[in-house]
């Protein structure tokens, strides 16, 4: 499968030594609005959110302290960051590296938050990531074991075999996981319940986009 | 640019106009004379001149720029779909920023509705399975993610919707989804209010409906030009007022889902439809 098919007329690349950057218009796309919103992430303060208080005609303001609100503020960023050198790389390893990042930074943005319904949907959500970490290794190593090479460009051309095709196979799983989609988003929904709205749209807006990317890179390790 | 200019125009009457249509087929369905056609239109209208208040508790400035975020990326959907005609993956990146914008116009404002809209929002990622089903199927099926190609692989082989008709299920899955008072609707059920729309008025709320109006036309433009043959202009129109009439009569119908059990009916039928597609294709 070539990049055409998949991503529109290929702009051009940018070669960092061995890691080649690409842009398509699907790769620009995803890239400037991971760019945009992590500029919105960093300039934004975060809401108050009202709730009933228990057993009272009254509400009660819950607000993101100074301290969490800088910590969160950093990991978004740097998750918008990596999400969006996701978006743009052109190398199988990197791309793992990057899906492995943006799990740990999801988790970091909610663990400083003082719920425990949020804490425990983080915790089972860093399980599973930490399990899906091993296929999506795993995944990428069959791939570089049988093929000799990471590089997305050279592995387009390549013809898929068995042992390609478990590997991609691998490698979804791990993405599944790392990314929590379905079957997986049940265990990261409650995370979304606390305050702090400009740094929990990066946990899902990388999440999908990265999905999007890995369609993009799957079909064509395996076209 | 005229072109982008012409197509953002046509998908913002149209869609308006279906919505409106869409709410009068309902209405008289359940034996209410319901509102004119046009009202969708002058509702999107007059929000852009009403004045705009800011609740004290939302974020700034990420309240007011995932709105205009919303309406850009359903422009770049008209860009890519009517008219370059681009790739399925850039326009299923549109579905998924707008799902975000969904779920965190909500959670930006304070509000106790809008940020239970957001947490159902995330639930309901589940939509997003049948049109990523739907779209790999009609890329295993044509060899393409180019909507050129496909429209190309049609005029050839056939409509889509006769060699995988339940690709299509599961597409129409989604527009129904996405249609006003859906059962799957569950992130502006009325227990919620607006849902994530319910703090934001005024212009910001202008932009929302006229994103929702392009999103409308578009999702429908997509499904008739990747399940149909090449169509005219009219057969376009044709295509959307039934798809319109058919959304409406279903959702005047049935009721609105629980959240588990809306997630749980997309996914079975996603699934259901994903290896009856399976199986069409490779057996």
């Amino acid at each position: 499968m070539d990049f055409v098919t998949l991503g529109g007329n290929l702009f051009g690349t940018i070669p960092l030594g061995d890691i080649v950057l690409y842009v398509t218009p699907l790769n620009l796309f995803l890239f400037g609005v991971l760019i945009i919103f992590t500029l919105l992430i960093a300039i934004s303060k975060t809401e108050t959110q009202v709730e009933a208080t228990l057993m009272k005609l009254s509400n009660t303001n819950v607000k993101v302290g100074k301290s969490e609100f800088k910590q969160r503020r950093f990991l978004a960023v740097i998750c918008g960051i990596a999400s969006a050198g996701a978006m743009i790389t052109g190398d199988l390893f990197n791309f793992t590296l990057f899906m492995a990042l943006i799990g740990i930074l999801n988790i970091g943005i909610v663990s400083a938050v003082k719920q425990t319904t949020v804490l425990n949907s983080a915790y089972q959500y860093g399980l599973i990531a930490m399990m899906c970490s091993l296929p999506l290794f795993g995944g990428a190593a069959i791939i570089l074991a049988s093929t000799g090479t990471l590089s997305l460009f050279e592995l387009s051309q390549l013809p898929p075999n068995p042992m390609v095709i478990f590997g991609a196979v691998l490698m979804l799983l791990g993405i599944l996981g790392e990314s929590g989609v379905a079957p997986f988003f049940a265990s990261k929904a409650e995370m979304f319940r606390t305050p702090g709205s400009p740094f929990i749209v990066i946990i899902h807006l990388s999440s999908l986009f990265i999905i999007v990317r890995a369609v993009e890179i799957l079909l064509l390790v395996l076209g | 640019m005229a072109d982008i200019l012409i197509n953002v125009i046509i998908a913002f009457l149209a869609g308006s106009l279906l919505l409106g249509l869409h709410r009068k087929i309902m209405a008289r369905v359940q034996k209410r004379p319901g509102p004119p056609v046009i009202q969708h239109l002058l509702h999107s209208l007059k929000f852009f001149f009403k004045e705009t208040a800011f609740p004290k508790t939302v974020s700034m400035p990420f309240y007011i720029g995932i709105v205009f975020i919303l309406a850009a990326v359903w422009i770049v959907g008209v860009i890519v779909g009517p008219v370059t005609k681009g790739s399925l993956l850039i326009l299923f990146g549109v579905y998924a920023v707008y799902k975000i914008v969904e779920h965190n116009a909500g959670s930006s404002s304070g509000s106790p509705y809008g940020k239970a809209s957001c947490v159902r929002a995330v639930l309901s990622a589940a939509t997003e399975l049948p049109l990523f089903a739907a779209v790999v199927l009609v890329y295993l099926k044509t060899g393409s993610m180019n909507i050129s190609s496909i429209i190309a692989y049609q005029s050839v082989n056939g409509p889509l919707i006769l060699s995988i008709p339940l690709a299509a299920v599961m597409f129409f899955i989604l527009l129904l989804s996405k249609s006003p008072y859906s059962p799957f609707g569950i992130t502006k059920d009325k227990a919620l209010i607006s849902g994530f729309e319910t703090e934001h008025f005024g212009l910001l709320r202008g932009y929302i409906m006229f994103a929702e109006s392009i999103s409308w036309y578009v999702m429908m433009w997509l499904f008739l030009t990747i399940f149909f043959p090449p169509l005219s202009a009219a057969g376009y129109l044709i295509g959307m007022l039934v798809i319109t009439f058919i959304t409406a009569f279903i959702n005047a119908t049935t009721p609105i889902l629980n959240p588990n059990h809306s997630v749980m009916t997309q996914i079975t039928l996603g699934a259901v439809c994903f290896i009856g597609t399976l199986i069409m294709i490779f057996i």
